[in-house]
């Protein structure tokens, strides 16, 4: 939600105080970290390009206009730090190989929410949880974002395209193409 | 035929995309897809949680992601502030240099004066149409006119005129 300070933000970007700035980091990091957290998949580079993001926005105060909401601006220069990670991650192919890269889909999964479900159901959705991060594992780096922001985000698809820089009917088309691979997927485990 | 096999495939996907009238109303009458539509949708609902779980993080490590966050940014002002002190410095010796490299001997600056040869030219030329201005026949009817001067025993006609201006210009 916007506040006073954050729509002030837009206005008066270059005379934004320290203390004004860190009450945005505050409102704002845990989100950028889980996003970054589920784009990266690597605990330790989502806090190193949290810490990136937040500081390339106070650098780049002045390109705020307040044409979108300051969280979606803070996404996509999250999500734009996390493409450029990808295109020069040298490691990776050593993290895959050892095993590195699933920690997120193994983490996510043994996060699953028990309630009052027997054992046998929480197996059940445990591998739900992984078939579905498989999926997302496979899906390019954008449309991964597309379906992280609606799914685990849980936000407005207006809101996914402005965060991407993207028309809200190539969202839709990102989404749709997901759905299907993650609707095989399930069908597959039963 | 498994009843998640149905032949309504993209009208559960294009449901779950959302804002699509016309998936939501087939699904409303069709039991199999509807039952699809739940078991993805429940999945999918699973995976946002069990990722909002594992992102989250005790009250200290936030604090101290922020505490990070604010130190990198203050080394990011100092550094512009550095970089904005070493400015006038630059351009004082910039300025210095300058200085130094046009007192150089040979380096003057010559002043470059007109052509004379395209002064005067100019000065003829301004003197032919005056003069050309002042005459009361044209060019072309001048034989005409000595003829009538002649026969008449007169003064020539432009006489006058022309040693007037001849002096105004040539002085």
């Amino acid at each position: 939600m916007e506040t006073a300070l954050t729509s002030a933000f837009g206005a008066a970007a270059q005379k934004i105080t320290a203390e004004e700035f860190d009450a945005i980091v505050r409102r704002h990091q845990r989100r950028v970290h889980r996003f970054l957290l589920m784009l990266v998949r690597d605990p330790e580079e989502a806090d190193n390009l949290t810490q990136e993001c937040f500081l390339r926005a106070y650098q780049n105060l002045s390109s705020f206009r307040g044409e979108s909401s300051l969280e979606t601006w803070l996404l996509r220069i999250a999500a734009n730090l996390a493409r450029d990670h990808a295109r020069n991650r040298k490691a990776s192919f050593w993290k895959r190989l050892l095993g590195l890269d699933d920690e997120a889909e193994n983490g996510a999964a043994a996060h699953v929410p028990s309630g009052d479900a027997s054992p046998e159901q929480v197996l059940l959705a445990r591998e739900d949880v992984r078939a579905v991060w498989d999926v997302a594992n496979q899906l390019s780096q954008q449309q991964r974002a597309v379906f992280l922001l609606r799914f685990v985000e849980e936000m407005e698809l207006t809101e996914i395209a402005d965060a991407l820089g993207l028309q809200v009917g190539s969202v839709k088309t990102h989404l749709f193409r997901a759905l299907q691979t993650v609707r095989g997927k399930l069908r597959d485990l039963r | 035929m498994n009843s998640n096999e149905n032949a309504h495939d993209p009208l559960v996907e294009q449901a779950l995309v959302g804002f699509d009238l016309a998936a939501e109303h087939h699904i409303a009458h069709c039991e199999p897809c509807q039952t699809e539509r739940e078991k993805v949708a429940e999945a999918l609902c699973r995976f946002g949680a069990a990722n909002r779980e594992y992102a989250n993080r005790p009250n200290s490590f936030w604090e101290q992601q922020a505490e990070s966050i604010r130190a990198a940014q203050q080394a990011s002002v100092r550094r512009s502030r550095a970089t904005l002190a070493l400015v006038p410095s630059v351009v004082v010796l910039l300025l210095l240099g300058f200085a130094v490299l046009g007192r150089a001997p040979g380096v003057r600056p010559v002043a470059v004066a007109p052509p004379l040869a395209q002064t005067d030219s100019d000065h003829e030329l301004l003197v032919g149409v005056e003069r050309a201005m002042g005459r009361r026949t044209p060019l072309a009817l001048e034989p005409a006119t000595l003829m009538v001067e002649e026969s008449s025993g007169n003064e020539p006609l432009n006489s006058t005129d022309e040693s007037k201006e001849r002096r105004s210009h040539e002085n």
